[in-house]
């Protein structure tokens, strides 16, 4: 399903996330004090149920918990921030430090992640919408645990059909010295995809002066 | 000897408010910070313990970062408020700028923090 974007495009989408990505990863890197290394974002066109597995094959089909936004603008979608379940509290002792005892650890990891979340959502969608130009509100961060069908499921989105299609945006990162990796995904539905791939091209083009 | 100031931090998050008050007391040791976990709860906080500083989160369920400091700053005006917001869209920088109040983002760096908690004391 590579067809829905032609190849200008797919370029130009990749490159203003790769922006917004990596004041993602900038915000990331200050709270573990340590490099975040990227993979270049993949763009998919998918059903829901192909996004899940295709979310299930990438954490090993285990548990993950993620933190999702909804967002809202001249596009519409969520945002995702997912780490395979075992890898999270790693992330939260990076943030509060050695110090804390293990039972106060777990019972603010949710909390904590959600922070994350908050954060890390919010860096790359400001960053996306400074570079188009365009107002996005965003809803707080909700917590979610469970496989990919389940992260993945904003309540409206549950079909099989073509017709309920998704564009699947995702990026790796990984903190390799403090054993934190997790992906972050975007979900539009086709409508939403096609508006936000304008905006994207316009935006490209204009500043190449096209 | 340096005089000992208040500061009200203002978020919804526990973990976010735990991690700027580390690095506050860290810093600034002595000082007193007290909290507040929504835009209601810091204007009651603000009026009965008029800090020196205040940090407003932005997002927050109820009335938001935003409001609660446009309401604080009209009763208020010599209030020394700054924004510490994951909201780093430009909009939400130029209306801190508007009502005259800083903007510093999430993660905030240690240097930008004390830079804002210095201010009154050139």
């Amino acid at each position: 399903m590579t067809d829905f974007l032609n190849e200008v495009q797919r370029d130009a989408v990749t490159e203003i996330i790769n922006i917004a990505i990596g004041q993602a990863a900038s915000a990331l890197s200050q709270l573990v004090d340590d490099e975040v290394r990227l993979s270049v974002p993949l763009v998919h066109f998918l059903t829901p149920g192909q996004a899940a597995a295709r979310l299930d094959e990438e954490t090993g089909g285990g548990e993950s918990v993620a933190v999702r936004q909804t967002f809202h603008g001249r596009f519409n979608g969520d945002i995702m921030l997912i780490f395979p379940e075992r890898r999270s509290l790693h992330l939260v002792r990076q943030m509060l430090g050695d110090d804390l005892p293990v039972d106060q650890l777990t019972e603010l990891e949710q909390e904590a992640l959600m922070e994350v979340g908050n954060i890390i959502l919010n860096a790359c969608l400001g960053s996306l919408a400074n570079q188009l130009g365009m107002g996005v509100e965003s809803s707080l961060p909700c917590y979610i645990r469970g496989r990919g069908g389940r992260i993945l499921d904003n309540g409206e989105r549950s079909g099989t059909d073509e017709s309920e299609m998704v564009m699947f945006l995702h990026v790796d990162f990984a903190v390799r010295a403090k054993d934190v990796h997790g992906y972050l995904a975007f979900v539009m539905d086709i409508t939403s995809a096609h508006h936000f791939v304008d905006a994207v091209h316009a935006y490209v083009m204009a500043q190449i002066g096209e | 000897m340096a005089v000992k100031k208040t500061v009200l931090l203002v978020d919804d998050s526990r973990v976010a408010r735990m991690m700027t008050r580390k690095m506050i007391e860290t810093d600034r040791p002595g000082w007193q910070v007290v909290e507040a976990a929504t835009g209601e709860e810091a204007l009651e906080v603000y009026s009965r313990v008029l800090p020196d500083f205040v940090i407003m989160d932005v997002n927050m369920p109820g009335m938001g970062g935003l409001e609660a400091t446009k309401r604080l700053m009209g009763v208020y005006p010599q209030a020394v408020v700054t924004l510490l917001t994951a909201n780093i869209q430009d909009p939400v920088r130029d209306q801190a700028e508007e009502m005259g109040v800083g903007f510093m983002s999430k993660p905030v760096r240690g240097d930008v923090l004390m830079a804002f908690l210095g201010v009154d004391e050139e």
